[in-house]
């Protein structure tokens, strides 16, 4: 009996274990997945289409990134914008200028989204940096491919000059 | 005799109830398949049928109601804006495409659509491409010199009758500019299946207004951008513009969407209640035949019959009626959806095959016969517990 009770004790405390050691390998992921902000993204571009070394080390690694999605592509959002401006702000902000205010993202096909046009979402996926030409939607600069998308409670878009860590 | 030949002899046994009942399953199924089929078929119309453009630019108003005209042609066009519009769009570097159209009036129901030969032009970002199956395209000619020829789209043709040749119009008014068909279109998508295309030319001069104006009259504008960055400053600066709007077809989707999401949690929250009644018949249908054959089933005790093997009789027997519902149910659910995808396609013409929608009739069809077994389980414990002495006591 009292054989029976200590090998129960060593399952449950390798149980204990395992659920912490998983606990702390997701936490350090999440710690490892940099987040990018327009503002830096802004920043990196360079002349004739190019970006700077520290924005294309980002490149194959997975990132996160906060923004609006602006349904562009297809309505299942299978590809949409992700921009530092909502799709219907169009009297409350200032005007994006261009290819720096959006990423290309790629969602798995029937992934659900449910599109809000102004809430800021977390899109998390395997991040790309530099000019890159698609047969469907053209040139782009900045691109997150197999990409996870969440609602960003309470979230802010930073602008140039403003850091996401105070 | 199997545990199968029992319960198909149960069955037999009572005839008229067991189909009343396999029949109120089949009739919740197939209302479930029908409207869970139909939901995703008007669904999946939408998304496929959508346009490859990214922005339709029209007159201010309702950006539904623009995207719904233009794309869809399932609401009344908004009002018109200048060719000068479209010309500026044609100049504007970051557009690589932009496609006039001039919404019309209708033959026999079916729109006149006019434009230029780019609404059919193939490029590679385009997913089908409008293919003329008998005769050829309308010529693009210039303004003042219209051809008056017509590009039937193929379920135009099939529905008017209309063949190569034939000179057609509608109204007394338009007797002055009849259309002549000189092509036929292969089937594509749902709203240019229901087109009859002609040139700007032809359009303008069938219109008082138009022919008296200079700057002339269109209902919209197809943009698709060099670069699907330029799109939100684009967005933005016709939206800006005194006289034009900018809407994006998926966003009026995607609202769409939104407001079917609720409507489809409501229909399946009513769904979920008439299975859980279908399922509730069922089993006091089974319980009332045990009930009932308590004898027989204390005679099979007697002969040797495990109380495990009356458990697997009656559940099995609650099972073929369950499955005899749910196959019924879903091949009828099927037939009603695909009746039904035939009456709103010629209302709106833009329902999916619902025979192409794969597995939410698959996934009905089991769940139905795992829960029509689950409700066999009360009547069939019932049974298992039978006192077999007290049953088999000479009725007095």
């Amino acid at each position: 009996m009292r054989g029976l009770a200590v090998a129960r004790a060593r399952v449950a405390l390798v149980v204990v274990a395992l659920a912490v050691a998983t606990g702390l390998a997701a936490a350090a992921h999440a710690q490892e997945r940099p987040r990018l902000t327009f503002a830096q993204l802004s920043d990196s571009l360079r002349a004739n289409f190019d970006v700077t070394r520290e924005m294309k080390s980002y490149s194959g690694r997975e990132v996160e990134i906060q923004g609006f999605i602006v349904p562009a592509g297809p309505p299942d959002l299978s590809f949409f914008l992700l921009s530092r401006v909502s799709a219907l702000g169009n009297y409350c902000c200032e005007a994006p200028v261009g290819q720096d205010e959006t990423v290309y993202v790629f969602a798995p096909r029937g992934a659900r989204i449910a599109y809000d046009p102004l809430r800021v979402y977390r899109v998390r996926g395997t991040f790309e940096a530099g000019k890159h030409v698609d047969a469907s939607y053209g040139v782009s600069m900045f691109r997150i491919r197999d990409a996870k998308v969440e609602e960003a409670v309470g979230a802010r878009i930073f602008k140039v000059g403003e850091s996401p860590r105070p | 005799m199997s545990e199968l030949g029992i319960a198909l002899r149960f069955l037999r046994g009572r005839r008229l109830a067991g189909l009343l009942t396999a029949l109120s399953v089949a009739l919740a199924v197939a209302l479930i398949v029908a409207s869970v089929v139909l939901a995703r078929g008007v669904r999946t119309a939408f998304v496929e049928g959508t346009t490859d453009y990214n922005l339709v630019v029209g007159a201010k108003g309702s950006a539904t109601q623009l995207v719904m005209s233009v794309v869809f042609r399932l609401d009344t066009p908004l009002p018109n804006i200048r060719v000068s519009s479209y010309e500026g769009l044609r100049e504007d570097r970051r557009i690589e495409v932009a496609v006039p159209v001039a919404l019309g009036d209708a033959y026999r129901g079916f729109r006149y659509v006019a434009t230029t030969s780019a609404y059919f032009a193939p490029a590679p970002w385009r997913r089908t491409t409008l293919a003329v199956t008998a005769g050829r395209w309308f010529r693009d000619d210039p303004p003042g010199q219209p051809s008056h020829e017509a590009v039937l789209g193929a379920e135009a043709a099939r529905r008017t009758g209309l063949r190569l040749g034939d000179r057609f119009y509608e109204g007394e008014e338009m007797a002055a500019h009849p259309l002549t068909v000189v092509g036929i279109l292969g089937p594509g998508r749902g709203a240019d299946d229901r087109a009859i295309f002609i040139s700007l030319a032809s359009y303008w001069d069938m219109n008082e207004i138009a022919r008296a104006t200079s700057d002339k009259p269109l209902t919209a504008v197809l943009v698709r951008p060099r670069r699907m960055s330029d799109l939100p400053g684009l967005h933005r600066q016709l939206n800006l513009a005194d006289d034009t709007q900018a809407a994006f077809p998926s966003v009026v989707l995607l609202t769409i969407f939104n407001l079917l999401d609720v409507a489809e949690d409501v229909m399946a929250l009513v769904l979920a209640l008439v299975a859980i009644v279908s399922g509730l018949g069922l089993a006091v249908s089974m319980y009332r035949a045990t009930w009932e054959r308590r004898r027989e089933i204390a005679t099979l005790r007697a002969l040797g019959a495990g109380r495990p093997a009356i458990l697997r009789i009656v559940v099995l027997e609650c099972g073929l009626l369950a499955t005899a519902g749910a196959v019924t149910g879903v091949v009828g659910g099927e037939a009603l959806a695909y009746a039904g995808a035939r009456v709103l396609a010629g209302r709106l013409g833009v329902v999916a095959d619902p025979l192409a929608l794969g597995w939410p009739p698959l996934a009905v069809l089991v769940a139905t016969m795992l829960v029509g077994t689950l409700a066999g389980l009360l009547p069939a414990l019932t049974a298992h517990r039978l006192d077999v002495a007290e049953h088999l006591a000479p009725v007095s």
